[in-house]
């Protein structure tokens, strides 16, 4: 049986469906917004800032929603009824993936509203967002296939948020601890990157460290995939 | 009649624990057959493995004509249904979001949605979320579920555990009807009285192995010890064997009309259990 979009959107609505109501899930994956609303009340939002929140809302929503909406099927028994039905793994989480995409778009958008984002170079700065969101969902596919609760996912994506999600906070802090450097060629930093190039060809380079790491990302989530045995 | 499920020296061993072990049965199309035994024998595992779902240690299993372990095979999914103990539910969807989610992943009009909560009596609570169903409705959704497609072969593993008198009886006659439309049901229950019901044939399986199988009417004959139980109208009680010895004396206590009553002693399905695996159910 070949891969069903009806079946995708099966998933896809019932999943949207599903997650208007789930308060804590929705309450974690709104918080750039409070911090957008917060930012966006000061005269001059500075560009880091704009940064910020739209790396947050990559690793909040792309990363921690995916990776919970999977863990949570897996926590409840519903996954196995799904692997029951004609339904395949790959449509459920490209069912999934869909609504991360969706509700990160979403909150975007809403995000640039209040707080406002225009870098130099756009477009290029867009090409590496949509790279930077394949990471960040590739990320939150191989977390909710290694977790099995939304408490555990809730605990895993720390560390990612912090380093992910925060480092365009951190790097203001390099001068001070010289380690923080490495989250230079973060995708958050890289998107930085893109805006501040004088000399646009030069923009392969930035683009191409956010490339590596959503290939990583989507190598480990299919080996992950692939290994994994729903006993 | 052609086997829909084969079952021949099937092993399953969990680390050092042999739960299964040269398990050997055949389903035939169109009966429903009862899988019954003590906690822990096994009931469930056997499930899993016949839906695919887990892997046996050895020997053979076939289902619907194909190795089980091909079952889980996104092509062969519509053609078996499944209940078990840990199918879960979607908590913060109602009870018709979470058929119609199944409706569509096994392409399924929606106005099936109705004739089967009307199977299970819940017709009226179909906008009702999940979470505030008690565990029997929850149980009945689950059945409800897994009747959406019309699945040839059903494996229902203890579908009525939860529910009261009236609503088994009324999945009872949901049950026998849907087997009269040609779904071969599967099924494990503690309840030898649903059992002796439903059930074509019964097996009776204890330590990983299928001691005894044939039709509750068969096995009650099988166990029936040849006696005669008779009450007599002064409260006393006697047994006598059924044989042509004792006609004399039942002739003289109905004569002087001493009897209260008379009956053969026939064990119940549950009498049989307990004498096969030698404990109480639990
Ligand atoms: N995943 C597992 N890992 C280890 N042992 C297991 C596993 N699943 C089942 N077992 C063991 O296999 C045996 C059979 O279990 P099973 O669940 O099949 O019993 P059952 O007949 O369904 O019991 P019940 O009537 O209580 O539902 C038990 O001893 C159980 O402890
Ligand atoms: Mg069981």
């Amino acid at each position: 049986m070949s891969f069903s979009i009806k079946r995708l959107m099966a998933i896809f609505q019932k999943d949207l469906k599903d997650l208007y109501r789930n308060l804590y899930v929705l309450s974690t994956v709104l918080l750039p917004l409070v911090f957008a609303f917060i930012y966006g009340r000061m005269d001059e939002v500075p560009a880091e800032i704009q940064f910020f929140l739209v790396s947050l809302t990559l690793s909040m929503v792309g990363t921690f929603l995916q990776c919970a909406i999977i863990a949570e099927e897996k926590e409840k028994n519903t996954l196995r009824g799904l692997m029951l039905s004609p339904a395949t793994l790959p449509e459920i989480l490209a069912g999934k993936s869909l609504v991360t995409v969706v509700i990160t778009i979403v909150t975007l958008l809403l995000c640039i509203r209040m707080a406002g984002f225009n870098p130099d170079h756009i477009i290029l700065v867009i090409v590496g967002i949509v790279l930077s969101l394949i990471f960040f969902l590739a990320l939150g596919t191989w977390l909710g296939l290694v977790t099995r609760s939304v408490l555990e996912a809730s605990v895993y994506v720390l560390p990612i948020m912090m380093i992910f999600g925060m480092s365009n906070m951190f790097i203001g802090l390099k001068e001070d601890y010289a380690f923080l450097q490495v989250l230079e060629y973060t995708p958050g930093l890289q998107l930085v990157e893109i805006a501040s190039l004088t000399d646009v060809s030069q923009s392969w380079k930035p683009l191409l460290i956010i490339f590596a790491w959503a290939a990583g990302a989507v190598i480990l989530s299919v080996i992950t995939f692939r290994k994994r045995s729903f006993d | 009649m052609s086997s829909i499920i084969e079952v021949t020296h099937l092993e399953k061993v969990f680390g050092d624990k042999r739960a299964l072990q040269d398990l050997n049965f055949q389903v035939e199309q169109g009966e429903t057959f009862g899988f019954l035994g003590p906690s822990g024998s096994g009931k469930t595992t056997t499930i899993k493995i016949l839906t695919g779902q887990l892997r046996k240690t050895s020997g053979e299993a076939k289902v619907l004509g194909l190795p089980a372990e091909q079952l889980n095979k996104p092509e062969y999914r519509k053609r078996f249904g499944v209940v078990t103990d840990n199918s879960g539910l979607y908590q913060r969807l109602s009870i018709f979001d979470n058929l119609k989610l199944y409706a569509q992943l096994y392409d399924v009009p929606l106005n099936r949605i109705e004739e089967v909560l009307e199977m299970v009596n819940l017709r009226n609570e179909q906008k009702t979320q999940v979470v505030k169903l008690s565990k029997g409705m929850t149980q009945r959704v689950i059945l409800a579920r897994a009747l959406l497609h019309k699945p040839e072969l059903l494996f229902l593993d203890e579908p009525t555990s939860a529910l009261d008198p009236v609503n088994s009886k009324h999945i009872h006659t949901g049950l026998k009807e849907l087997n009269k439309l040609g779904t071969t049901i599967f099924l494990t229950t503690h309840d030898m009285s649903e059992a002796d019901y439903l059930c074509n044939r019964v097996a009776f399986l204890h330590k990983g192995k299928v001691q005894l199988l044939d039709t509750p009417s068969q096995l009650k004959k099988q166990f029936r010890e040849e006696l005669i139980q008779v009450e007599l109208r002064d409260g006393s009680q006697l047994e006598l064997p059924l044989a042509p010895a004792s006609a004399a004396e039942l002739q003289g206590y109905l004569a002087a009309d001493q009897v209260e009553t008379i009956y053969t002693k026939e064990p119940t399905l549950g009498d049989i259990f307990v004498e096969v695996t030698g404990r109480e159910l639990i």
